[in-house]
């Protein structure tokens, strides 16, 4: 499958974020001639242990995940970022984590907006909202306040870049060889974004897909992968923030 | 969920029966070689202890894996009328990585498996799978080419069939009616409740080789 790279806007220091900035980068998409296709979602869930005796926590994973992806709907994707575990599986494994009753939902996510073709790529400009984010102005995680929400902000904004059809016979399932035209796209959206003087930029991430024993042939399970990093990416930048 | 019914044969006649499935069947026999690994949560996780089975079929170029959870029968007068158990089940499908992962969600091996047999698949009223298998337990963790049989001479034969609630019981009917016709040489039961080999199979066994199946009158 072609090529993905998820990006995440990591804000200035002291800078906030709010929808003004999603507005921008959307308009931003249609200023270099995107063309919108509709909205996409994909859908993470954080995970934690149902324990009898909350004293034993530490031996169990606290950075679990599963995740839903708009272009697999039939497939589910559970992540441990800690241990290098990525596993793609059925979406009926969500009926059975919860007929195991061992594991339930901390936190939902949303990544949401919407989608444009541009050329030989589609772009995809979105959102990440908690789940029920119009009542609640923080979920706490990791005994962090991670998610401040009012009605009119978003703590995290993100981009997802696929590479759809072949440019110029370059076999696009390849991360290494997709890379030299996937960065000279970013480019072009780089210089597009900068007129606008937004104050922060969106970042790609970099990881070693081998640790997760994925090869240097894209699926999705890659995708699920930078979604699980990009979460933790951002974590971090709000965290970094607030200081 | 799913309707099931379980019965044990005789190597001996295993042969037999094949023959007999054939002719009711009418699609070829698949081979059937699954390892089944069973899991059970931790003592501290989950509200109430659980399990979780694992099976990578090795019958294919490269195996693949599943994840399969099996819930309570149906109980109530309902479930006491019908021949069969009406049980929930989910199977999905998994990377080859998912016993890493359940080991790391805090579940421990509890025992391993090798069935080794065949199984036909096929639609009569409602689609339906029958497996006569040997079951095998391993000497050493995963040594599966050492296995050896848990129960020497004997096979386990399967029927099952997937449900809804709106459908069971006319899934139940048509498995019990086609249990009746394996009946001379299998009995076929609510798993757990054996109910033993079937004392005519020999002689339904020998007309059946004779015959050459398909036209058997039993």
């Amino acid at each position: 499958m072609p090529v993905k790279w998820v990006l995440y806007w990591q804000p200035n220091q002291g800078s906030t974020v709010s929808s003004q900035i999603l507005n921008e980068a959307t308009q931003c998409v249609e200023s270099i001639n995107g063309v919108k296709e509709g909205r996409w979602k994909a859908t993470l869930i954080y995970y934690k242990p149902m324990l009898r005796d909350q004293a034993n926590q530490a031996e169990f994973p606290r950075d679990f995940l599963g995740i839903s992806l708009a272009d697999q709907p039939s497939k589910y994707y559970f992540i441990i970022r800690s241990q290098r575990i990525v596993l793609e599986s059925d979406s009926s494994i969500q009926l059975i984590m919860e007929k195991l009753q061992s594991y339930k939902s901390k936190v939902a996510l949303y990544f949401e907006g919407f989608q444009y073709q541009l050329g030989d790529f589609r772009l995809r400009v979105g959102k990440v909202v908690p789940t029920h984010s119009e009542n609640v102005r923080g979920i706490v995680m990791e005994g962090m306040e991670l998610f401040a929400f009012g009605a009119d902000s978003y703590s995290h904004l993100v981009v997802i870049l696929d590479a759809i059809y072949d440019v110029e016979y370059l076999p696009i399932s390849s991360m290494e060889k997709s890379r030299k035209v996937m960065e000279e796209f970013l480019e072009i959206w780089h210089e597009a974004l900068f007129k606008r003087s937004l104050p922060g930029k969106f970042v790609n991430t970099e990881l070693n897909f081998g640790e997760f024993g994925l090869g240097d042939s894209y699926t999705p399970q890659h995708t699920a992968v930078r979604y699980a990093l990009v979460m933790a990416h951002m974590i971090a930048t709000v965290q970094a923030v607030r200081g | 969920m799913e309707c099931v019914v379980q019965g044990i044969i005789e190597t001996q006649h295993v042969e037999a029966l094949e023959i007999l499935l054939q002719g009711l069947c009418g699609v070829p026999r698949e081979r059937l070689r699954v390892h089944e690994l069973c899991l059970k949560s931790g003592p501290n996780l989950g509200v109430v202890s659980s399990e979780v089975r694992l099976l990578c079929d090795l019958d294919q170029p490269e195996p693949t894996w599943s994840v399969k959870h099996v819930g309570g029968a149906m109980r109530g007068a309902g479930a006491d009328q019908i021949s069969v158990m009406v049980r929930t089940m989910i199977e999905s499908k998994v990377s080859k990585n998912a016993l890493r992962m359940f080991y790391a969600l805090g579940y421990k091996l509890d025992h391993e498996l090798l069935k080794v047999g065949f199984s036909f698949h096929f639609q009569r009223t409602a689609h339906m799978s029958v497996s006569v298998s040997s079951v095998n337990k391993m000497p050493k963790i995963h040594a599966i080419d050492e296995a050896v049989p848990v129960t020497p001479g004997m096979q386990i034969v399967d029927v099952t069939a997937p449900a809804t609630p709106e459908n069971y019981s006319e899934v139940a009917a048509a498995v019990s009616s086609f249990c009746e016709f394996l009946a001379p040489l299998v009995h076929l039961s609510k798993p757990f409740i054996s109910t033993g080999v079937v004392p005519t199979a020999a002689a339904a066994a020998a007309s059946l080789m004779s015959d050459g199946g398909g036209t058997a009158t039993l």
